[in-house]
């Protein structure tokens, strides 16, 4: 593996990383706001 | 209000510019003026993208929107988070990377100096009259409310903005933008204390209220393209919306080339990624808080003070009726709402005669406003001025200066941020590029300083005949709405490698008339669905043109 794929193969797992976190974060911002629909929308 | 409110607002006013003008060392180059020589941390950078987006009109219009109309409108924000992660990985790196000033100057490197000089073009017409329309929102409001003119109230937030902005650039605008960032949420977090001690009722009742009227509702999977507030418009429309705001609007392209390194700039981003949903959230549930409250402690009839005062000259009998019916009406809502606070067994019909009582209340209210309409020739709408009669009739004395602050501040960081980016678009893509290539730095800092100065002014004269200017500046936001999704679509054509300028520039055109067509062919269309149309377009034609024209650079 060349120096060149090592490192696009690093930034596709630190986007993968970020994304996985952004979408938790906002999984369970949302899971609050549908929370408070369900319970008394 | 009271002095001491005052002397907070003066006190913030003044810190702000004093801390402005200390922060303009390192500004005598362009660099420093235009990217605060790349020295930025993330964390300020990110601050100042938030404050940046978040102006005067969240402050007092989305929270009154909030108590009016509920959380629904969070959703415009669904896409947001997807649109930073995206951009983390194209637009930062080649515009961070390539060592630009503006992200219109990129596009002559890519492309050519036509499709450069028009991206540039639009941007400065549509920010130019949006920068006044910031500066009219705050400023019609403080007017009606501390009963002052129009154009002081503009210039207490105009000039103090236009001073640091010309002297400090955009180093001085980060650094204000922070401040003015942790004085927003600190000042919308003393409205959720205040309200969580003075609420009438405790939280869980609260939430029966709201929830009884629909406000708790977020989310609407219903996929029509003529409602502009459900999921799907907010997951798809909003992440062109946000792709094409951050990505390719100078006023935030601008925050991040100050950025460090691309991977600060890709974590300032990221920092709007993770807070714009739950703050936008907060604001909104703010909104809905003063509206369970005001169940409680009787509002008043007509929101605007000036519009009030101007019925009770005019129509004062009227108005009295009016107002006698209201508070009969008030009396019976707040019995009703009780109820359903109260209701062990039977919550739903409990429900049925609160929301029975909320609609004879709507009702009153409609033909006071309609009063209002007649006898001052306005729009009689008060969402926006909910908020600060309620700061100003039921905040603590100095916490209420607070608020007005930290609307001050939400004006003035988008404000600085637009002076900012018109001047940076003026200076180095149309008076560096077409009128004085070669010239030193002092030369361009005397230039852009004018630029902002000028800029400024316009924004704010434009602001003072707001009122009397209202269905141009209309025209000149649906034009803006335009070519937004179009800009992107260049943006997009610039990272596809067998795109050339021709197809760049007519598909532009093309995307902006697709727009143009949609808006006036099908004006139910809601406008998030625009950013998509027009990008679309403007790949499909650039990609069909894609062997024509010249190519400045490999993406």
């Amino acid at each position: 593996m060349t120096d060149a794929e090592s490192s696009t193969d690093a930034a596709k797992a630190r986007f993968r990383g970020t994304l996985l976190r952004v979408l938790t974060v906002q999984v369970v911002a949302l899971a609050m706001l549908g929370l408070l629909q369900i319970l008394y929308g | 209000m009271h002095w001491f409110n005052w002397l907070v607002v003066i006190a913030y006013l003044a810190w702000v510019v004093i801390d402005g003008i200390r922060k303009s060392k390192g500004t005598d180059t362009i660099s420093g003026y235009f990217a605060a020589n790349k020295s930025l941390s993330w964390w300020v950078v990110g601050l100042s993208v938030m404050a940046t987006q978040l102006s005067a009109v969240t402050m007092i219009g989305t929270t009154g929107q909030g108590a009016t109309d509920g959380l629904r409108f969070v959703q415009l924000y669904f896409g947001l988070p997807l649109a930073m992660v995206i951009l983390g990985v194209t637009l930062v790196p080649l515009l961070h990377g390539s060592g630009v000033y503006t992200a219109y100057e990129y596009l002559e490197r890519r492309f050519d100096a036509k499709t450069r000089s028009l991206t540039a073009f639009l941007f400065l017409l549509s920010r130019g009259m949006s920068c006044g329309t910031i500066i009219a929102a705050p400023g019609v409001v403080f007017s009606a409310i501390f009963g002052i003119p129009l154009g002081w109230s503009v210039a207490l937030i105009g000039i103090p903005t236009i001073v640091y902005t010309m002297i400090g650039g955009v180093q001085a605008v980060a650094w204000a933008d922070v401040k003015q960032m942790v004085l927003i949420v600190v000042a919308l977090l003393a409205i959720v204390v205040v309200l969580m001690f003075q609420m009438p009722v405790n939280p869980h009742d609260a939430l029966q209220i709201a929830g009884s009227t629909g406000r708790l509702r977020t989310f609407d999977f219903s996929f029509t393209v003529n409602e502009t507030y459900t999921f799907w418009s907010g997951v798809i429309g909003g992440t062109f919306l946000m792709l094409s705001y951050f990505g390719t609007d100078q006023s935030q392209v601008q925050r991040y080339l100050t950025a460090r390194s691309v991977d600060e700039a890709r974590s300032s981003l990221l920092m709007s990624a993770y807070w714009k949903i739950p703050l936008q959230a907060l604001v909104l549930l703010v909104g809905v808080g003063v509206f369970v409250y005001y169940q409680f402690v009787r509002p008043p009839l007509l929101f605007n003070p000036s519009h009030e005062e101007a019925v009770v000259a005019e129509a004062g009998a009227a108005y009295a009726a009016l107002q006698s019916e209201y508070g009969e009406a008030f009396t019976l809502r707040e019995s009703a709402a009780l109820r359903v606070a109260s209701a062990d067994g039977d919550v739903d019909a409990a429900m049925e005669e609160f929301l029975a009582r909320e609609a004879d209340i709507q009702t009153i209210r409609g033909e006071a406003l309609a009063l209002a309409e007649d006898v001052t020739g306005e729009s009689s709408r008060d969402v926006n001025y909910i908020i600060p009669r309620f700061v100003l009739s039921e905040l603590p004395i100095g916490l209420t200066g607070l608020f007005i602050a930290g609307v001050i501040a939400a004006a003035m960081s988008s404000i600085a941020a637009e002076l900012n980016s018109l001047a940076t678009t003026s200076v180095i893509d149309f008076y560096r590029r077409w009128v004085k290539p070669e010239a030193t730095d002092a030369h361009y800092l005397v230039v852009s300083r004018g630029a902002t100065a000028v800029w400024g002014l316009f924004a704010c004269i434009v602001a003072t005949y707001a009122a009397t200017l209202g269905s141009l500046i209309e025209v000149v936001n649906r034009f803006g709405s335009f070519f937004y999704g179009s800009i992107l679509g260049v943006f997009l054509l610039a990272m596809i490698p067998r795109s050339r300028g021709t197809g760049a520039f007519v598909g532009l055109i093309a995307g902006m008339s697709a727009v143009a067509a949609v808006t006036f062919g099908a004006p139910s269309v809601s406008f998030l669905w625009h950013n998509v149309i027009g990008a679309v377009v403007v790949l499909v034609v650039g990609l069909l043109l894609g062997g024509i024209g010249s190519e400045g650079d490999t993406a």
